[in-house]
Protein backbone atom coordinates (compact mmCIF):
# COMPACT_ATOMS: atom_id res chain seq x y z
CA UNK A 1 0.00 0.00 0.00
CA UNK A 2 2.66 2.36 0.92
CA UNK A 3 4.17 2.46 -2.60
CA UNK A 4 1.05 2.96 -4.33
CA UNK A 5 1.12 6.02 -5.94
CA UNK A 6 -1.98 7.64 -4.15
CA UNK A 7 -0.71 6.80 -1.07
CA UNK A 8 0.93 10.14 -0.49
CA UNK A 9 -2.11 11.71 -0.27
CA UNK A 10 -3.12 9.50 2.73
CA UNK A 11 0.01 9.15 4.36
CA UNK A 12 -1.25 11.15 7.06
CA UNK A 13 -4.65 9.49 7.74
CA UNK A 14 -4.11 5.94 7.10
CA UNK A 15 -1.90 5.22 10.01
CA UNK A 16 -4.20 6.83 12.31
CA UNK A 17 -7.65 4.74 11.63
CA UNK A 18 -5.96 1.16 10.95
CA UNK A 19 -9.70 -0.18 10.98
CA UNK A 20 -10.84 1.99 8.40
CA UNK A 21 -7.59 2.39 6.00
CA UNK A 22 -8.93 -0.53 3.27
CA UNK A 23 -12.02 0.98 3.04
CA UNK A 24 -10.47 4.73 3.29
CA UNK A 25 -7.86 3.33 0.54
CA UNK A 26 -9.84 1.74 -1.63
CA UNK A 27 -12.32 4.68 -2.02
CA UNK A 28 -10.13 7.28 -2.53
CA UNK A 29 -8.42 5.39 -5.59
CA UNK A 30 -12.40 4.69 -7.20
CA UNK A 31 -12.96 8.02 -6.83
CA UNK A 32 -9.76 9.59 -8.28
CA UNK A 33 -9.09 6.98 -10.80
CA UNK A 34 -12.05 4.81 -12.22
CA UNK A 35 -14.61 7.71 -11.05
CA UNK A 36 -12.31 10.43 -12.56
CA UNK A 37 -13.47 12.91 -9.62
CA UNK A 38 -11.58 16.14 -9.47
CA UNK A 39 -10.96 18.73 -6.58
CA UNK A 40 -10.90 15.79 -3.88
CA UNK A 41 -10.20 16.74 -0.79
CA UNK A 42 -9.37 14.62 1.88
CA UNK A 43 -11.50 15.73 5.59
CA UNK A 44 -10.41 14.61 9.00
CA UNK A 45 -13.68 12.96 10.84
CA UNK A 46 -12.55 11.70 13.92
CA UNK A 47 -16.06 11.04 15.79
CA UNK A 48 -16.39 8.05 12.97
CA UNK A 49 -12.84 6.79 12.85
CA UNK A 50 -11.72 7.69 9.39
CA UNK A 51 -11.57 10.73 6.54
CA UNK A 52 -13.74 11.87 4.42
CA UNK A 53 -13.83 12.93 0.82
CA UNK A 54 -14.87 15.90 -1.15
CA UNK A 55 -14.95 16.96 -4.71
CA UNK A 56 -16.49 16.83 -7.80
CA UNK A 57 -17.95 14.52 -10.60
CA UNK A 58 -16.82 14.78 -13.75
CA UNK A 59 -18.70 17.73 -15.45
CA UNK A 60 -20.79 18.59 -12.37
CA UNK A 61 -19.93 21.70 -10.51
CA UNK A 62 -21.56 21.04 -7.23
CA UNK A 63 -18.85 19.59 -4.19
CA UNK A 64 -20.06 16.15 -2.90
CA UNK A 65 -19.03 13.87 0.21
CA UNK A 66 -17.80 10.48 -0.23
CA UNK A 67 -18.14 8.71 3.12
CA UNK A 68 -16.24 5.17 2.80
CA UNK A 69 -17.17 2.42 5.20
CA UNK A 70 -16.54 -1.40 5.03
CA UNK A 71 -19.68 -3.84 4.40
CA UNK A 72 -18.84 -5.53 7.42
CA UNK A 73 -19.41 -2.33 9.54
CA UNK A 74 -22.18 -1.89 12.08
CA UNK A 75 -23.46 1.26 11.07
CA UNK A 76 -26.29 3.56 13.11
CA UNK A 77 -28.26 6.82 13.05
CA UNK A 78 -26.77 8.16 15.52
CA UNK A 79 -23.85 7.25 13.38
CA UNK A 80 -25.21 9.09 10.30
CA UNK A 81 -26.42 12.21 12.57
CA UNK A 82 -22.75 12.53 13.56
CA UNK A 83 -21.31 12.05 9.96
CA UNK A 84 -23.28 14.82 9.08
CA UNK A 85 -23.41 17.75 12.18
CA UNK A 86 -19.31 17.22 11.80
CA UNK A 87 -19.41 18.14 8.02
CA UNK A 88 -21.57 21.14 8.33
CA UNK A 89 -25.17 19.67 7.52
CA UNK A 90 -24.69 18.94 3.99
CA UNK A 91 -27.65 18.24 1.76
CA UNK A 92 -26.60 14.88 1.13
CA UNK A 93 -24.12 12.43 1.33
CA UNK A 94 -22.65 9.36 -0.77
CA UNK A 95 -21.84 6.31 1.21
CA UNK A 96 -18.92 4.21 -0.08
CA UNK A 97 -19.76 0.28 0.88
CA UNK A 98 -16.02 -1.31 0.61
CA UNK A 99 -16.13 -5.41 0.01
CA UNK A 100 -13.26 -6.98 0.37
CA UNK A 101 -13.12 -8.37 -3.18
CA UNK A 102 -12.55 -4.50 -3.39
CA UNK A 103 -15.91 -3.37 -5.56
CA UNK A 104 -17.65 -0.46 -4.27
CA UNK A 105 -21.43 0.43 -4.32
CA UNK A 106 -22.69 3.97 -3.46
CA UNK A 107 -25.53 5.12 -2.24
CA UNK A 108 -27.13 8.41 -1.37
CA UNK A 109 -27.94 9.64 1.89
CA UNK A 110 -30.24 12.29 2.77
CA UNK A 111 -31.49 13.79 5.57
CA UNK A 112 -35.19 14.19 6.08
CA UNK A 113 -38.43 12.74 3.67
CA UNK A 114 -36.94 13.12 0.05
CA UNK A 115 -38.76 12.48 -2.88
CA UNK A 116 -36.98 10.55 -5.33
CA UNK A 117 -36.85 12.10 -8.74
CA UNK A 118 -39.21 11.37 -11.38
CA UNK B 1 -77.00 14.11 15.68
CA UNK B 2 -73.25 13.83 15.17
CA UNK B 3 -71.81 15.29 12.08
CA UNK B 4 -69.96 12.11 10.42
CA UNK B 5 -66.55 13.30 11.03
CA UNK B 6 -67.13 13.44 14.56
CA UNK B 7 -68.48 10.01 15.54
CA UNK B 8 -65.87 7.58 16.56
CA UNK B 9 -65.98 4.47 14.64
CA UNK B 10 -66.29 1.47 16.20
CA UNK B 11 -63.64 -1.13 15.69
CA UNK B 12 -64.52 -4.43 16.49
CA UNK B 13 -61.95 -6.65 18.21
CA UNK B 14 -61.73 -10.42 17.94
CA UNK B 15 -58.79 -12.14 18.37
CA UNK B 16 -56.75 -9.22 18.79
CA UNK B 17 -57.60 -7.85 15.49
CA UNK B 18 -59.63 -4.88 14.64
CA UNK B 19 -62.34 -5.30 12.06
CA UNK B 20 -64.85 -2.43 10.29
CA UNK B 21 -68.28 -4.45 9.37
CA UNK B 22 -70.14 -0.94 8.31
CA UNK B 23 -68.89 0.63 4.66
CA UNK B 24 -70.32 4.36 5.94
CA UNK B 25 -67.21 3.76 8.64
CA UNK B 26 -64.56 2.37 5.84
CA UNK B 27 -65.48 5.33 4.09
CA UNK B 28 -65.05 8.04 6.89
CA UNK B 29 -61.76 6.09 7.47
CA UNK B 30 -60.33 6.49 4.20
CA UNK B 31 -61.84 9.82 3.26
CA UNK B 32 -61.25 11.64 6.47
CA UNK B 33 -58.67 10.00 8.88
CA UNK B 34 -56.73 8.50 5.74
CA UNK B 35 -56.68 5.20 7.10
CA UNK B 36 -56.74 2.41 4.59
CA UNK B 37 -56.67 -0.80 6.18
CA UNK B 38 -56.92 -3.93 4.14
CA UNK B 39 -60.61 -5.67 2.85
CA UNK B 40 -60.65 -9.29 4.24
CA UNK B 41 -63.89 -10.53 2.99
CA UNK B 42 -64.26 -13.00 0.71
CA UNK B 43 -67.39 -15.51 -0.53
CA UNK B 44 -67.19 -18.67 1.75
CA UNK B 45 -67.69 -21.25 -0.85
CA UNK B 46 -65.08 -19.46 -2.85
CA UNK B 47 -62.57 -18.76 -0.20
CA UNK B 48 -59.45 -18.50 -2.94
CA UNK B 49 -60.73 -15.91 -4.82
CA UNK B 50 -58.41 -13.08 -3.35
CA UNK B 51 -58.61 -10.58 -6.24
CA UNK B 52 -61.91 -8.57 -5.39
CA UNK B 53 -62.18 -8.66 -1.87
CA UNK B 54 -65.20 -7.34 0.26
CA UNK B 55 -66.01 -5.92 4.09
CA UNK B 56 -64.71 -6.48 6.62
CA UNK B 57 -61.63 -4.23 6.64
CA UNK B 58 -58.64 -5.15 8.61
CA UNK B 59 -56.71 -2.69 10.25
CA UNK B 60 -53.16 -2.48 11.11
CA UNK B 61 -52.56 -2.48 14.55
CA UNK B 62 -50.55 1.31 14.30
CA UNK B 63 -53.82 2.17 12.05
CA UNK B 64 -55.80 0.93 15.28
CA UNK B 65 -53.49 2.86 18.00
CA UNK B 66 -53.60 5.82 15.99
CA UNK B 67 -57.29 5.93 15.23
CA UNK B 68 -57.77 5.32 19.14
CA UNK B 69 -55.29 7.87 20.55
CA UNK B 70 -56.43 10.32 18.40
CA UNK B 71 -59.78 10.29 19.68
CA UNK B 72 -61.34 9.08 15.98
CA UNK B 73 -62.55 5.46 17.15
CA UNK B 74 -63.18 3.13 20.46
CA UNK B 75 -62.48 -0.71 20.37
CA UNK B 76 -65.60 -3.27 21.10
CA UNK B 77 -64.89 -6.27 22.50
CA UNK B 78 -67.21 -7.77 19.61
CA UNK B 79 -67.51 -11.77 20.99
CA UNK B 80 -68.49 -10.70 24.42
CA UNK B 81 -70.80 -8.00 23.08
CA UNK B 82 -73.12 -11.44 21.56
CA UNK B 83 -74.10 -12.18 24.83
CA UNK B 84 -76.20 -15.18 24.72
CA UNK B 85 -79.76 -14.61 23.47
CA UNK B 86 -82.86 -15.08 25.57
CA UNK B 87 -85.33 -17.41 23.72
CA UNK B 88 -88.26 -15.61 22.96
CA UNK B 89 -85.62 -12.60 20.92
CA UNK B 90 -84.29 -16.41 19.47
CA UNK B 91 -87.69 -17.10 18.24
CA UNK B 92 -88.49 -13.19 17.14
CA UNK B 93 -85.43 -13.66 15.10
CA UNK B 94 -86.77 -17.39 13.80
CA UNK B 95 -90.00 -15.66 12.56
CA UNK B 96 -88.27 -12.75 10.89
CA UNK B 97 -86.32 -15.08 9.06
CA UNK B 98 -88.98 -17.53 8.32
CA UNK B 99 -90.72 -14.75 6.89
CA UNK B 100 -88.42 -13.48 5.13
CA UNK B 101 -87.72 -17.08 3.34
CA UNK B 102 -91.78 -17.14 3.58
CA UNK B 103 -91.85 -14.12 0.89
CA UNK B 104 -88.91 -15.49 -1.18
CA UNK B 105 -91.08 -18.47 -2.07
CA UNK B 106 -93.94 -16.23 -2.73
CA UNK B 107 -92.52 -14.38 -5.50
CA UNK B 108 -90.30 -17.15 -7.00
CA UNK B 109 -93.86 -18.98 -6.94
CA UNK B 110 -95.31 -15.89 -8.42
CA UNK B 111 -92.63 -15.90 -11.23
CA UNK B 112 -93.44 -19.23 -11.70
CA UNK B 113 -97.15 -18.79 -12.32
CA UNK B 114 -97.67 -21.63 -9.55
CA UNK B 115 -98.47 -21.05 -5.92
CA UNK B 116 -96.43 -21.28 -3.15
CA UNK B 117 -95.35 -25.30 -3.61
CA UNK B 118 -93.89 -24.19 -6.90
CA UNK B 119 -90.46 -25.16 -5.82
CA UNK B 120 -91.28 -28.30 -4.34
CA UNK B 121 -93.40 -29.37 -7.86
CA UNK B 122 -90.85 -28.40 -10.14
CA UNK B 123 -87.97 -30.13 -8.93
CA UNK B 124 -88.04 -33.86 -10.63
CA UNK B 125 -87.93 -35.54 -7.84
CA UNK B 126 -88.34 -39.86 -8.38
CA UNK B 127 -90.53 -41.55 -5.99
CA UNK B 128 -87.87 -43.53 -5.05
CA UNK B 129 -86.33 -40.04 -3.57
CA UNK B 130 -88.56 -38.77 -1.64
CA UNK B 131 -89.12 -42.29 -0.51
CA UNK B 132 -85.37 -42.13 0.92
CA UNK B 133 -85.11 -38.68 2.08
CA UNK B 134 -88.19 -39.39 4.47
CA UNK B 135 -86.63 -42.59 5.89
CA UNK B 136 -83.41 -40.46 6.64
CA UNK B 137 -85.24 -37.48 8.15
CA UNK B 138 -87.71 -40.02 10.44
CA UNK B 139 -83.74 -41.68 11.21
CA UNK B 140 -82.65 -38.51 12.05
CA UNK B 141 -85.60 -37.34 14.15
CA UNK B 142 -85.57 -41.15 15.90
CA UNK B 143 -81.85 -40.37 16.70
CA UNK B 144 -82.49 -36.59 18.28
CA UNK B 145 -85.26 -37.58 20.52
CA UNK B 146 -83.54 -38.75 23.69
CA UNK B 147 -81.68 -35.46 23.90
CA UNK B 148 -85.69 -33.91 24.33
CA UNK B 149 -85.82 -31.38 27.16
CA UNK B 150 -82.37 -31.00 27.47
CA UNK B 151 -80.83 -27.62 29.13
CA UNK B 152 -77.83 -27.82 26.26
CA UNK B 153 -80.52 -28.68 23.35
CA UNK B 154 -78.23 -26.40 20.69
CA UNK B 155 -79.46 -22.47 20.28
CA UNK B 156 -80.64 -22.41 16.57
CA UNK B 157 -82.73 -25.47 17.09
CA UNK B 158 -85.83 -23.63 18.77
CA UNK B 159 -87.80 -26.51 20.31
CA UNK B 160 -88.11 -30.02 19.80
CA UNK B 161 -88.83 -31.39 16.57
CA UNK B 162 -92.52 -32.44 18.10
CA UNK B 163 -93.27 -28.72 19.22
CA UNK B 164 -91.96 -27.44 15.85
CA UNK B 165 -94.63 -29.61 14.14
CA UNK B 166 -97.10 -28.04 15.83
CA UNK B 167 -96.03 -24.43 15.63
CA UNK B 168 -95.62 -24.56 12.10
CA UNK B 169 -98.23 -25.65 9.67
CA UNK B 170 -97.40 -29.11 8.34
CA UNK B 171 -97.33 -28.45 4.78
CA UNK B 172 -95.41 -24.91 5.22
CA UNK B 173 -92.52 -27.02 7.04
CA UNK B 174 -91.83 -29.36 4.18
CA UNK B 175 -92.00 -26.55 1.58
CA UNK B 176 -88.81 -24.81 3.46
CA UNK B 177 -86.89 -28.03 3.87
CA UNK B 178 -87.37 -28.75 0.38
CA UNK B 179 -87.62 -25.32 -1.51
CA UNK B 180 -84.33 -23.52 -2.74
CA UNK B 181 -83.82 -19.96 -0.85
CA UNK B 182 -81.44 -17.33 0.06
CA UNK B 183 -80.20 -16.74 3.52
CA UNK B 184 -78.76 -13.15 4.10
CA UNK B 185 -76.54 -12.91 6.42
CA UNK B 186 -76.06 -9.70 7.81
CA UNK B 187 -72.93 -7.85 7.75
CA UNK B 188 -73.68 -5.75 10.75
CA UNK B 189 -74.87 -7.08 13.98
CA UNK B 190 -75.80 -3.82 15.72
CA UNK B 191 -79.09 -3.38 13.25
CA UNK B 192 -80.03 -6.96 13.12
CA UNK B 193 -79.42 -8.83 16.44
CA UNK B 194 -81.45 -7.84 19.31
CA UNK B 195 -78.50 -9.43 21.65
CA UNK B 196 -75.58 -7.58 20.58
CA UNK B 197 -75.21 -5.01 23.32
CA UNK B 198 -71.66 -3.05 22.54
CA UNK B 199 -72.42 -0.23 24.93
CA UNK B 200 -70.84 -2.45 27.72
CA UNK B 201 -68.17 -3.63 26.27
CA UNK B 202 -66.44 -0.13 24.57
CA UNK B 203 -62.73 1.19 25.49
CA UNK B 204 -61.81 4.25 24.73
CA UNK B 205 -58.00 4.01 25.26
CA UNK B 206 -55.60 1.28 24.09
CA UNK B 207 -54.68 0.82 28.00
CA UNK B 208 -58.21 0.37 29.06
CA UNK B 209 -58.24 -2.24 26.26
CA UNK B 210 -55.20 -3.50 27.20
CA UNK B 211 -56.64 -4.28 31.01
CA UNK B 212 -59.46 -5.62 29.42
CA UNK B 213 -56.91 -8.01 27.79
CA UNK B 214 -58.87 -7.89 24.10
CA UNK B 215 -55.37 -5.88 22.82
CA UNK B 216 -52.02 -6.21 23.09
CA UNK B 217 -50.37 -3.87 20.79
CA UNK B 218 -48.10 -2.21 21.07
CA UNK B 219 -46.08 -3.96 23.33
CA UNK B 220 -42.19 -4.00 22.61
CA UNK B 221 -39.75 -1.11 22.08
CA UNK B 222 -40.29 -2.32 18.54
CA UNK B 223 -43.97 -1.98 18.20
CA UNK B 224 -44.04 0.99 19.79
CA UNK B 225 -41.44 2.61 17.36
CA UNK B 226 -43.51 1.57 14.68
CA UNK B 227 -46.87 3.40 16.42
CA UNK B 228 -44.69 6.79 16.48
CA UNK B 229 -43.62 6.05 13.23
CA UNK B 230 -46.78 5.59 11.63
CA UNK B 231 -48.62 8.36 13.51
CA UNK B 232 -45.75 10.85 12.57
CA UNK B 233 -46.18 10.03 8.96
CA UNK B 234 -49.98 10.29 9.13
CA UNK B 235 -49.44 13.77 10.69
CA UNK B 236 -47.39 15.07 7.60
CA UNK B 237 -50.29 13.97 5.35
CA UNK B 238 -48.95 11.01 4.38
CA UNK B 239 -51.26 7.54 3.36
CA UNK B 240 -49.66 4.27 4.20
CA UNK B 241 -49.88 0.38 3.20
CA UNK B 242 -48.35 -2.28 4.48
CA UNK B 243 -45.08 -2.56 3.32
CA UNK B 244 -44.20 -6.53 2.84
CA UNK B 245 -44.17 -6.23 -1.16
CA UNK B 246 -41.22 -4.00 -1.03
CA UNK B 247 -39.31 -5.39 1.61
CA UNK B 248 -40.39 -2.58 4.08
CA UNK B 249 -42.58 -1.71 7.38
CA UNK B 250 -44.96 0.93 5.18
CA UNK B 251 -45.32 1.98 1.90
CA UNK B 252 -45.86 5.78 2.04
CA UNK B 253 -48.49 7.20 -0.70
CA UNK B 254 -48.82 10.94 -1.09
CA UNK B 255 -52.49 10.66 -1.29
CA UNK B 256 -55.04 8.12 -1.49
CA UNK B 257 -53.49 4.58 -2.73
CA UNK B 258 -56.19 4.36 -5.17
CA UNK B 259 -54.18 7.55 -6.69
CA UNK B 260 -50.96 7.44 -6.62
CA UNK B 261 -48.05 5.30 -7.04
CA UNK B 262 -46.43 4.96 -3.20
CA UNK B 263 -42.73 7.62 -3.39
CA UNK B 264 -40.99 5.45 -0.29
CA UNK B 265 -40.67 2.32 1.40
CA UNK B 266 -40.35 2.69 4.93
CA UNK B 267 -38.50 1.12 7.26
CA UNK B 268 -38.84 1.72 11.43
CA UNK B 269 -35.71 1.42 13.41
CA UNK B 270 -35.79 1.26 17.07
CA UNK B 271 -33.43 3.96 18.30
CA UNK B 272 -30.76 5.84 17.16
CA UNK B 273 -27.76 2.96 18.47
CA UNK B 274 -29.73 0.16 16.77
CA UNK B 275 -27.52 -1.43 14.15
CA UNK B 276 -27.74 -0.85 10.67
CA UNK B 277 -26.12 -2.63 8.44
CA UNK B 278 -24.47 -1.77 4.77
CA UNK B 279 -26.14 -4.46 3.31
CA UNK B 280 -29.29 -3.24 4.26
CA UNK B 281 -28.77 0.01 2.54
CA UNK B 282 -27.47 -1.45 -0.43
CA UNK B 283 -31.03 -4.16 -0.69
CA UNK B 284 -32.81 -1.08 0.72
CA UNK B 285 -32.01 1.59 -1.66
CA UNK B 286 -31.25 -0.88 -4.99
CA UNK B 287 -34.97 -2.15 -5.02
CA UNK B 288 -36.52 1.77 -4.26
CA UNK B 289 -34.80 2.62 -6.99
CA UNK B 290 -35.24 0.16 -9.33
CA UNK B 291 -38.90 0.54 -8.57
CA UNK B 292 -38.91 4.54 -8.40
CA UNK B 293 -39.14 5.06 -4.86
CA UNK B 294 -36.84 6.02 -2.48
CA UNK B 295 -35.89 4.14 0.89
CA UNK B 296 -36.92 6.00 3.97
CA UNK B 297 -34.93 4.99 7.14
CA UNK B 298 -37.36 6.20 9.90
CA UNK B 299 -35.99 6.38 13.67
CA UNK B 300 -37.80 6.56 16.45
CA UNK B 301 -35.93 8.46 19.58
CA UNK B 302 -37.21 7.66 22.92
CA UNK B 303 -35.19 10.00 24.97
CA UNK B 304 -36.06 13.33 22.64
CA UNK B 305 -39.86 11.99 21.99
CA UNK B 306 -38.67 12.66 17.57
CA UNK B 307 -38.72 11.10 14.98
CA UNK B 308 -36.24 11.59 12.33
CA UNK B 309 -35.91 10.31 8.18
CA UNK B 310 -32.89 9.23 5.87
CA UNK B 311 -33.72 8.96 2.89
CA UNK B 312 -31.72 6.53 0.94
CA UNK B 313 -31.25 6.15 -2.94
CA UNK B 314 -28.76 4.22 -5.32
CA UNK B 315 -25.96 7.32 -6.53
CA UNK B 316 -26.09 6.61 -9.92
CA UNK B 317 -22.78 5.60 -10.44
CA UNK B 318 -19.79 3.39 -9.49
Amino acid sequence: MESHPSYKSLSEILPRYPQTAGSIFQTFNDITLAQQWTDVEVIDLPVISRCVFRGRRPKLNPLLYVVPCSLSESLSISWFDEAFDNLGKPDQVYLAINTPDSSIVYYKITPGIVKPPV
Amino acid sequence: MDSPSERAIELRISNNKAYVWDVEDLALLRAKHHICGVLTGTLPHVSQQNVFLGMPLVLMPEEVVLLVENGLAVLVDDPTAHRKPSRSELEKWNTERRALVKTQLVKEGAKEGGGVSAPTGSRSMSEEAIRKRKAREEKRAAAKSPAEGGEDTPVFVPSTPAQAQATVPVAENSNLAHATYTITVPANSASELGWYSPEDYKYSTVKAAMQAGIWSYPSSAHERAKCKVFQDLWKKGHYMGGGIKFGGDYLVYPGDPLRYHSHFVASVIDSPAATISPMEIVAHGRLGTATKKAHLLCNWDEEKQTVSYYSVEWAGFG
